[in-house]
């Protein structure tokens, strides 16, 4: 049985009477690299100063590595929680060498173990030749490594990464992220990472979870969120699909693309006669129907390494749609031929499991 | 290029002095250096080092204490503290001498008390040492240690506390570890600021003759009137001072940590009771003893003591600093509006350079720079003169180096640089891009700065106007060796009062030069607040 590293149960907090989380609850296997993803203003960040004990709850128990217990009443500073952070900006001290800088956290250790151990972490991050250079004289890259090593140098049971590439260019941070996964899972560290871009989550994490408001709205591995999203929410912030308008009028569901069939009774009658809902549908389910008359019209062309990129708006749609051609009214497609912006196309959707909301 | 020339004539009445006293016979100088030159220098450089460490040692902790723990009444203390910079020392040193003195109330005290006969009966300090005018000094200077230190620790990233916090040490250690080396570029300036401010310093050492290097200049000009013995310790000080000036300089070019992420968040340190008492109970002691008990003295002096005749005798002196301190005030703000506008908007490389030469000033001392107007105008005078007799006219007299014309020069030199930094600043404040809008919109640049950027500079003119009429109206030395005859500002009064031993007579006029003091301070505080 893997081990349990870090359980959350029923944290709750307050900031100046307001409430910014509540009923958070979940645990990480040993390990683990964890996702915590939302809009700006769901509390992620919050979450990650309480568990690093800048915050504390005022309900709730954290639990580290099994041995820590850390609840509302009996907080606990943050020198003795056995973690790690890794900062946005890296705050890395900046009247101290890169060498300096590691070994900070290494001050119960005796001269030759933290030499030992600063040398470890330095050829580990390939950052040898920099040992003796100071954190302005790095470059972005460079300093997130040194701030990792530092982080990593007292060994902590957890580590906790605030938005760690953001500063990063985008070109970059691919390759970053993938190293730095890397090494995470080759030291077996469970950690916690903040951001709010999902092309991340996807990349970086073992689990997600997508906070909305103060909670977690879903947490599972990246490939059961994305696939069954349990939210409009969840779906929306992670940009699965576009939105569809369906109704469900006598017995069939209509949309603007015509009547769905594919949709199983059972689903349906999940759903309360002439109540609207939105349909999500991912790019890949959207297909060109020539036999059909035209139903929507090209808004937004444009060119991806995959292909042609469309936005289209569902043609004769009501009054109220037609108002609003927003994007997040529009659909949106992939395709390997050309159209021209509002050219008439016809689209059907492909059967498969749907997603309503 | 005629700011430039602007900017350097400034400086030329300096080195006027320089050249002036490398000329002089070489005998005067060796003369000094086998007579009193040693023990000056000495006394001047024991002196410095004793206050730089008593303003690091009062300064840095109450910094601490005010932004980093919850110390009893934090909001008062905060600007509690810097009060005694309103304190000129050489009143705190009067006030002191009269309190703790042999005939001293306390000393009186004490002997009747425990019914001890005389001196040596008893041991207790003797306040007109240099030990003891380095204390007073620091009590007074202290709080631009205080300010600066706790501007940066406020101004210091929380990220990098919290780091330190996730690295196993806790909020107090992170204080000795992180905060406190984080802030030494800013308390090296600080502690710069005061060593300039210490070896400017005169009425004090005067006052408890301590010879210093400022008080040989004043001795060997008023007393044996050796001008070139007086230009040649100037310059001795000078050097010294150019010395603290590159310090202060290299510590401010490191001051690269701040961010623009203040640590306002940070929760504070939580003291325990007796932590609590024992930190406000220093802080106290600093604002009582630099502040406090002077200015209750003072109150108490002026009840006992003010008269109608002392307030007419006010008005006179009062009226001459007026005038004298507008002057510079104006001039001082024009000349830094020119040297700042220059910098705004020059294509060249040094666009800098005038306000930076121009802004040297503040580290000389007026003992220094009134020595250097006397070596510039001295003999310009002369030769005004001698150029008025071969014309046949009536001779001027000394109307450059004997009437006020010297006086509001050394001050505007020794000043300008607070308007600069002020007006500086300002431009700061405006957008850049708002150079170019008029442009835009078919207005010239000139008229536009007429139109845009006065306007949005008014305040920051307004206050740096102030801030040197109220520093012009405070300085002391330069004003007592320049002077003309028979004339009084109040600093220069009260002085004479000090060294005649009856400020009772001019409690009410030193209770004046602490109010103006106090102008600044007000300020200070509401840009604090604002910010």
């Amino acid at each position: 049985m893997i081990k349990q590293a870090f359980r959350a149960s029923n944290i709750a907090v307050q900031l100046a009477n307001k409430q910014i989380l509540q009923d958070i609850s979940f645990e990480l296997a040993a390990g683990d690299i964890l996702g915590l993803v939302g809009p700006s203003g769901c509390g992620k960040t919050t979450l990650l100063n309480t568990i690093a004990g800048f915050i504390n709850q005022q309900r709730g128990e954290l639990e580290i590595d099994q041995a820590l217990t850390i609840s509302a009443s009996k907080p606990m500073p943050p020198e003795q929680r056995r973690i790690g952070m890794i900062f946005q900006d890296y705050a890395l001290f900046p009247h101290l060498t890169v060498a300096a800088n590691i070994k900070f956290g290494l001050s119960k250790l005796s001269k030759a173990e933290q030499a030992q151990r600063c040398s470890d972490l330095l050829a580990l991050l390939k950052l040898d030749d920099f040992a003796d250079r100071y954190p302005h004289q790095l470059s972005g890259g460079q300093q997130q490594r040194v701030a990792i090593a530092r982080a990593l140098a007292p060994r902590p049971k957890l580590l906790l990464l605030d938005e760690p590439f953001s500063n990063i260019d985008a070109r970059l941070r691919n390759e970053l992220m993938l190293e730095l996964r890397q090494l995470l899972k080759s030291q077996g560290i469970t950690a916690i990472f903040v951001t709010h871009n999902k092309d991340e989550v996807f990349t970086f994490a073992d689990k997600i979870a997508v906070m909305h408001q103060g909670k977690i709205a879903q947490f599972g591995v990246p490939s059961e969120v994305c696939q069954q999203p349990n939210s409009w929410q969840v779906a929306d912030f992670l940009q699965l699909g576009s939105w569809l308008s369906v109704v469900k009028q006598a017995g069939v569901l209509q949309s603007a693309l015509g009547v769905l069939d594919f949709v199983s009774v059972e689903q349906l009658d999940t759903l309360a006669d002439g109540s609207d809902k939105q349909l999500l549908i991912k790019p890949q389910y959207l297909v060109l129907a020539p036999t059909v008359k035209a139903n929507v019209a090209v808004k937004h062309v444009s060119v991806t390494e995959q292909g042609y990129h469309y936005l289209v708006a569902p043609i004769g749609a009501s009054v109220a749609d037609n108002e609003s051609s927003s994007p997040e009214q529009l659909l949106s497609f992939y395709s390997a031929d050309i159209f021209q912006v509002e050219q008439p196309l016809s689209l059907s959707v492909a059967a498969h499991q749907a997603l309503i909301f | 290029m005629s700011v430039w020339l602007l900017a350097l004539a400034l400086m030329v009445p300096v080195l006027t002095m320089f050249y002036a006293s490398i000329s002089a016979s070489s005998g005067v100088f060796s003369h000094l250096w086998q007579t009193v030159l040693p023990d000056y220098i000495q006394n001047t450089l024991l002196l410095g080092a004793w206050v730089v460490f008593l303003v690091i040692v009062f300064g840095v902790p109450s910094a601490a204490i005010i932004s980093q723990t919850n110390v009893y009444g934090r909001r008062f203390l905060r600007w509690l503290l810097l009060l005694p910079l309103a304190m000129p020392a050489y009143l705190v040193a009067y006030l002191y001498t009269d309190l703790f003195d042999y005939a001293g109330p306390l000393q009186r005290f004490l002997r009747a008390q425990f019914d001890w006969q005389s001196p040596q009966d008893y041991w207790f300090f003797d306040i007109r040492t240099l030990a003891g005018a380095g204390v007073i000094i620091a009590l007074v200077l202290f709080p631009y240690v205080y300010m600066l230190t706790r501007t940066a620790f406020e101004q210091q990233d929380k990220h990098l506390l919290r780091a330190s916090r996730t690295l196993g040490f806790s909020a107090g250690q992170t204080l000795f570890k992180v905060s406190i080396p984080l802030a030494r570029p800013a308390i090296a300036v600080a502690a710069s600021l005061v060593l300039m401010e210490t070896l400017a310093d005169f009425a004090t050492v005067q006052y408890f003759a301590v010879n210093t290097l400022t008080t040989a200049i004043y001795d060997t000009w008023l007393g044996y009137g050796d001008i070139a013995a007086a230009n040649a310790i100037a310059s001795v000080l000078t050097l010294l001072v150019f010395i603290v000036l590159v310090l202060e300089q290299r510590s401010r070019a490191h001051q690269q940590h701040q961010t623009n992420r203040p640590n306002q968040a940070q929760p504070l340190l939580q003291l325990t009771m007796w932590q609590n008492l024992l930190a406000s109970g220093y802080c106290w002691l600093l604002v009582v003893a630099g502040f406090l008990l002077p200015m209750i003295l003072l109150l108490a002096m002026a009840f006992d003591y003010s008269t109608g005749e002392q307030v007419v005798e006010l008005l006179d002196t009062g009226v001459n600093s007026l005038t004298i301190a507008a002057y510079v005030a104006t001039i001082a703000t024009v000349l830094a509006l020119v040297f700042a506008s220059y910098r705004r908007f020059s294509q060249s490389k040094g666009k800098q350079l005038p306000l930076q030469i121009s802004g040297f000033g503040y580290a000389i001392p007026g003992t220094v720079l009134a020595m250097a107007m006397l070596a510039t105008f001295g003999p310009l005078d002369h030769w005004l003169n001698d150029l008025a007799a071969s014309m046949e006219w009536q001779q001027p007299g000394l109307i450059l180096s004997g009437t006020i014309f010297a006086i509001v020069i050394a001050l505007v030199v020794r000043f300008i640089a607070i308007a600069n930094g002020t007006l500086a600043s300002g431009y700061d404040q405006i957008a850049k891009s708002l150079d170019y809008a008029p442009a835009s919109l078919g207005v010239s640049l000139p008229k536009a700065v007429g139109r845009v950027h006065l306007p949005l500079l008014r305040p920051s003119i307004f206050v740096a106007w102030l801030l040197v009429f109220v520093e012009a109206m405070k300085e002391l030395p330069a004003v007592l060796l320049l002077r003309p005859f028979n004339f009084d500002t109040l600093s220069t009064h009260i002085y004479q009062l000090i060294s005649d031993e009856r400020l009772e007579q001019g409690a009410l006029g030193a209770i004046l030069i602490v109010a103006f003091g106090l102008l600044p301070i007000i300020w200070l505080n509401k840009e604090k607040a604002q910010s």
